[in-house]
């Protein structure tokens, strides 16, 4: 359940399918992830699921695993 | 249904992926709009781009690379110069301007602070002033935050000249100078910051990150505050509130509750239509005319609004009234006609959501205002609007309402009047025809950007090129004052000419709507052509390009003996030349 929301807040920032969103997605395979838009996908993920990334956190990011990997020591679930 | 306009403003992503597919549509409102600025400006131009086109503006743009608004603005071979926008945002920011000192202001050498201020201010000063001088764009600088936070603590109130006071003292200059040069303009950013909380703008891991200052989901509300300089420039600001009653302006319903239990006064329920009342009175204060459309018992209806005691809104501060059991619409359209007022010029409030979807239908033009069901948004809604901006309160702007009052009169006049010609005679009508008069510009500059039904050729010059016509030997620059029997009407006409040696040419020919219908237009061309005929002149030549507004004035040159030739309409000078008699027209 975690992981489409993720995938949606995904796509909807990117403006992509979300059927072409996985967790090796990256900007070399999305055409909108830029440094820019990368921290809005941050901002997005952090008031949907309601926590907060430190700056270190943030600076480690290169792949949409990234973003599950943090969030699930913050106690989002990804069964 | 793209004609709904929503207010809901979106989050900056949506603005971001809307910026790519919007294709660029022939919308007949196109602006430059340039973004210099001291930080990370991104998603500016997107936002804006998206915003435009929901109101049907093209917008180009540009946003000048990062923090490089000295050499932007310095170097006049810079992609800004290239650029040609008819407006540039300036963004710099509390910290940028103020360097260290944003950090260590000492609490000794006032001297100092002082002089460094100046500086700082006269560094400002200089790129404003080279914006309006070789650019010719009009600017609008934001003003500064404030800091919240001091180093002082407590004891910055007790010292002359710290941290705070420095940015207000910054501030207060700003807008002393954008009071002496017209084309600037200062946004209070500092009043943004305090609407939506400095911590709710600021995220200092996004500053650390990418030098973002404006947290992103606040971007599309700066912009959307942005659109309200880019309205007026292209004469899209509105004219006229039209408000429903119950539940609107107040609360319950008259026909069902009756006098005594209706809501407004200084009670819980009653005072968010106190306040909404006195925000659209301010309102009208600066010239936005006010009408009523609700259904509803007229007699019932005027009691309240005549004798609640709680009523901020009284019969004389509307200009039209309109409370009967006719629908909406028709309503609407009528009181368009009445006050010579195009339904684009129209904002309406009306509580009950079918009626606003009606009106959304049937005339999308009309900005229907969506409410919430809670009444005491009522007031902050209307506030944050960005429709009602002018670039300018002129005199004539003060007066309108009067002039709408005098026009009710006068149509009451008219009703009585057995014959037109009679009617006419008795207004006593004066027309003084003013030449290229530098004090008039800024007036002229108005009805240029917004008269919409008579104007031959609607062409909308900004101010600074009138002056250039003004100066120029092979133009004329004219306008008309209308006064008659029930007061001035100030100036309701512009005409520009091009001369040549035997021919002038009308390049543009408007009147404004609310002397339409007075043969005021054929006094006044009359006067030109008689102008034309005393300095040698053989022939007069106009255009009449059609829009989807300007139907009233298509008929106009033929009617007055004009001859058609290929594009364009003539007039001999040989042929004789008529003023209707119940005019009385002057050159000054």
């Amino acid at each position: 359940m975690n992981e489409n929301k993720l995938f949606e807040i995904v796509a909807r920032v990117f403006n992509v399918s979300i059927d072409e969103i996985n967790y090796e997605s990256n900007p070399e395979n999305i055409e909108n992830w830029d440094s820019f838009t990368g921290y809005i996908l941050l901002d997005e993920i952090e008031t949907n699921f309601n926590v907060k990334f430190t700056m270190d956190e943030s600076l480690e990011i290169e792949k949409i695993n990234d973003f599950k990997n943090i969030l699930k020591k913050k106690g989002i679930n990804f069964e | 249904m793209e004609f709904i306009k929503n207010m809901e403003i979106k989050k900056l992503s949506h603005y971001m992926n809307q910026a790519k597919i919007i294709k660029p549509k022939n919308h007949k409102n196109k602006i430059r709009i340039a973004f210099v600025g001291s930080f990370t400006l991104n998603g500016f131009e997107e936002t804006i781009q998206v915003q435009c086109n929901d109101e049907k503006i093209n917008c180009t743009t540009y946003n000048s690379p990062y923090n490089q608004f000295n050499q932007e603005v310095l170097n006049e071979n810079s992609n800004l110069y290239k650029f040609k926008p008819d407006i540039i945002f300036l963004l710099i920011d509390t910290r940028t301007i103020l360097e260290d000192s944003f950090y260590f202001s000492n609490i000794d050498y006032e001297d100092e602070k002082k002089k460094y201020a100046i500086k700082k201010f006269n560094e400002i000063k200089n790129l404003i002033e080279i914006v309006t001088k070789k650019i010719q764009s009009k600017i609008v600088i934001t003003n500064f935050t404030i800091p919240t936070y001091t180093s002082l603590g407590i004891y910055e109130s007790k010292i002359e000249y710290g941290i705070k006071e420095i940015i207000l003292d910054l501030n207060k200059k700003l807008k002393i100078l954008s009071k002496d040069i017209d084309s600037c303009y200062v946004y209070d950013f500092n009043s943004f910051v305090t609407r939506f909380g400095e911590k709710n703008i600021l995220d200092y891991k996004k500053m650390n990150y990418g030098d973002i200052k404006i947290n992103f989901d606040m971007i599309p509300y700066l912009i959307y505050d942005f659109l309200g300089y880019v309205k007026p420039i292209l004469g899209l600001n509105k004219k006229c509130i039209v408000l429903d009653l119950d539940n609107t302006l107040w609360g319950n319903i008259i026909g069902e509750d009756g006098f005594e239990g209706i809501q407004i006064g200084p009670y819980p329920e009653g005072r968010s239509f106190v306040e909404f009342q006195k925000v659209i009175k301010s309102l009208s204060e600066n010239g936005i005319i006010l009408a009523i459309n609700s259904k509803n018992n007229q007699k019932d209806a005027m009691k309240v609004i005549n004798e609640h005691p709680h009523m901020v809104l009284r019969e004389k501060d509307f200009s039209c009234i309109k409370i009967n059991w006719n629908d909406k619409i028709s309503n609407m359209k009528q009181i368009s006609n009445e006050l010579n007022i195009g339904l684009d010029s129209i904002v309406f409030f009306d509580d009950d959501p079918v009626n606003r979807e009606l009106l959304r239908m049937s005339i999308p033009e009309i900005n229907t205002i969506e409410l919430p069901r809670d009444s005491s948004t009522y007031a902050q809604i209307l506030r944050n609007l960005n429709d009602f901006n002018t670039l300018k309160i002129t005199k004539d702007d003060m007066e309108r309402k009067i002039m709408y009052g005098q026009e009710q009169n006068r149509q009451k006049l008219e009703s009585n009047t057995e014959n037109l010609n009679e009617y006419l005679k008795k207004l006593n009508i004066k027309i003084k025809i003013k030449l290229d008069d530098k004090i008039t510009i800024s007036r002229i500059s108005q009805l240029i950007l917004k008269t919409n039904q008579f104007n031959l050729t609607t062409k909308r010059y900004p101010e600074e090129q009138i002056k250039e016509f003004v100066e120029n030997e092979t133009m004329i620059v004219g306008c008309s004052e209308v006064e008659d029997k029930f007061g001035e009407n100030g100036i309701t006409n512009v005409f520009i000419i091009k001369t040549k040696s035997n021919e002038w040419v009308i390049d543009t020919f408007l009147l404004s709507c609310r002397v339409m219908g007075r043969g005021i237009e054929e006094g006044i061309l009359g006067k030109i052509l008689e102008i034309a005929k005393s300095k040698g002149i053989e022939k007069i030549t106009a255009t009449f390009i059609p829009t989807e507004k300007n139907k009233p004035s298509e008929n106009f040159l033929e009617n007055y003996g004009f001859k058609k030739e290929k594009e364009n309409w003539v007039f001999l000078l040989k042929n004789k030349i008529k003023i209707p008699d119940h005019l009385q027209v002057e050159l000054k």
